[in-house]
């Protein structure tokens, strides 16, 4: 392990013994002994970003710039497949299904959380508690489980149908009609993530003053007048953030439709990654190359927004930027 | 602001009715792994069943290969979390604490990955691991994945709000950094080791398609592999699958409980708010 190697590779601090020397040269040396620490204390993470990120990702740049198959020799192309992946239209509706995933998921899931935040803050310190940790509970639970227990959950003599029958509504077979299957996956997709837009919501009312609230209630405003002039736009950045990062997070989505329907029916739950996933899997021509030119794609997309994100995010929070 | 009785039944009723729709999908993965295999999906549909039986979580905990995918994954999970937490704080304490040449160039070089997508280096990751003949070994689940800039940040922010004083008064008395790192440092952060800690054991428990990539041998099936290809294999019996996703989610949810305290506020210190 390259971490303890560091540490057994740090000198007893060689202090000159007897002679104080005079202060410039005592704080050079010391620089010296911080650089030389601080080199072997970053060495373990640098080394294993670098064999294990950043040259897969030069590597991934470099291998979408040529034509690879099995058959011929590797033939360098430029850019043409970038050209092919943005003429592709599987990748376009990919990318369709990713927005329409977005947008059936990421409000629903911050409305919910912010009517549960809302909730939890009025409530006493033991039952706010209980109800955190209720929350957060399905955040703990693997994609793949949520995965199998919701596809066991959508069959056709499964609960949910169940409960339809209930309001006389006939059994949907909801896992394999193109129109009910994303929605089905949104909900597992929902249930996974909103404990912890709950959380970081409720960390954002807290942070209100409480007298904001008893001034306008004695200014008579009712609970939409507090909700839309008071909390929402002083949760203004929390929100912002959410958004953003909910919507790059649900673009990525990968796991749930891999495991719930692989892409179908009729590539109708085929998100970007899952298409990606898919193409280098299928023996097309040339799926490497395609597959990487349209990871990095996205990545370019995601990437800045996510950088961003982190911009606003960190400007006001870093105590030395 | 005290409540008055109604709104004390109200906030009673409506705390009942949210935990029971959260937790309800878990509780029924746990109840259908009691039900027999022509009770499970069984029309007119049943809620509770006939008998409760333990047949099908006897019958996974006997078998070799669930177990096994058990322990390695349990072993992996703990090795994993070790070596993370190890390099991470490592190099979170050089960028919070000490100045070097060329830190600015090396912060942005460590925290570039967090906003690298998992898909854009997915494929070249697997070559470089097939490269260096990793594929099939417990290494390849625990070295590519240990460095985490997200992680490295989160302990680099605690460490900045370390008070200046403490560590001047250490170098004053002649303390190395390494010294100072080990005894004023690490002492004080259980706090976020306990949140990344346990953030690393969840991601490595539930990981699924890197573990589907790059191992095959069966001695060395990571759990939601196992649970995933049961599902391919044995995909209709629900109960015994129900009930092995169950025991393997115990663990995680255990976590949770005896750490709630510490995850939860943990949401609140990760630098959003």
């Amino acid at each position: 392990m390259t971490a303890l190697d560091s540490r057994v590779a740090v000198p007893a601090d060689p202090a000159p013994d007897g002679v104080a020397p005079q202060r410039r040269g005592r704080r050079a040396a010391r620089r010296g002994r911080d650089n030389r620490t601080a080199y072997l204390m970053i060495a373990p993470m640098v080394v294993l970003l670098g064999i294990f990120v950043m040259w897969p990702l030069v590597y991934s740049v470099y291998l979408s710039t040529f034509k690879i198959s099995f058959y011929e020799e590797p033939e360098f192309v430029g850019l043409d497949f970038y050209q092919y992946v943005l003429d592709s239209p599987r990748f376009w509706e990919s990318i369709w299904v990713g927005l329409y995933y977005a947008v059936l998921t990421v409000p629903t899931g911050i409305v919910i959380a912010l009517l549960l935040a809302s909730f939890i803050k009025t409530l006493s310190r033991r039952a706010a508690a209980f109800m955190k940790t209720t929350v957060y509970l399905p955040a703990v639970v693997s994609t793949v489980v949520a995965s199998v227990l919701f596809v066991f959950m959508y069959q056709d003599e499964g609960v949910v149908n169940w409960m339809l029958g209930l309001l006389n509504r006939g059994p949907v077979n909801w896992l394999n009609d193109p129109g009910y299957a994303l929605p089905a996956i949104a909900v597992p997709g929902i249930w996974l993530s909103f404990g912890i837009t709950t959380l970081i919501l409720l960390a954002g009312l807290l942070d209100i003053p409480e007298n904001y609230y008893e001034s306008a209630q004695l200014d008579g405003a009712g609970f939409f007048a507090r909700l839309f002039r008071i909390t929402i736009p002083l949760l203004k950045n929390v929100l912002l953030y959410l958004l953003v990062t909910g919507f790059t997070l649900a673009i990525q989505l990968f796991e749930l439709p891999l495991i719930m329907t692989n892409g179908g029916p009729v590539d109708a739950t085929t998100t970007p990654n899952l298409y990606i996933f898919n193409s280098f899997r299928d023996l097309t021509p040339y799926a490497t190359s395609f597959s990487l030119t349209a990871s990095l794609m996205l990545f370019v997309v995601l990437g800045a927004i996510s950088l961003v994100i982190f911009r606003l995010v960190n400007s006001d929070k870093a105590i030395d930027g | 602001m005290k409540k008055t009785v109604p709104q004390r039944v109200f906030s009673a009723v409506l705390i009942t009715l949210i935990s029971v729709s959260v937790m309800f999908p878990l509780a029924w993965m746990a109840i259908a792994g009691f039900k027999g295999k022509t009770e499970v999906l069984r029309s007119p549909f049943q809620f509770f069943p006939d008998m409760w039986r333990w047949d099908n979580y006897s019958a996974i905990l006997a078998d070799p290969q669930f177990l096994r995918a058990m322990g390695i994954t349990v072993v992996g999970a703990l090795i994993f979390t070790a070596l993370s937490l190890t390099v991470n704080t490592l190099a979170a304490y050089a960028f919070a604490r000490l100045e070097f040449t060329g830190k600015r160039f090396w912060w942005v070089y460590c925290l570039t990955p967090m906003f690298i997508p998992a898909m854009a280096i997915l494929l070249t990751s697997f070559m470089v691991v097939s490269k260096l003949g990793m594929l099939d070994t417990l290494a390849v689940l625990i070295i590519p994945g240990a460095a985490s800039s997200a992680q490295m940040f989160f302990i680099r922010q605690f460490y900045l709000g370390f008070p200046m004083a403490v560590e001047e008064a250490a170098l004053v008395d002649g303390a190395t950094r390494w010294q100072i790192f080990v005894r004023v440092f690490l002492p004080q952060s259980a706090a976020p080791f306990v949140v990344m800690g346990i953030a690393a054991y969840l991601a490595y428990w539930n990981a699924y398609v890197w573990p589907v990539l790059t191992i095959t041998d069966p001695d060395l099936t990571q759990i939601m592999q196992f649970l995933g290809n049961f599902r391919s294999d044995r995909g209709n019996d629900w109960g015994l699958l129900m009930a092995g996703s169950t025991l393997a989610s115990l663990p995680t949810i255990a976590l949770l409980l005896v750490f709630q305290r510490f995850i939860v506020n943990g949401v609140r210190i990760s630098g959003i708010k």
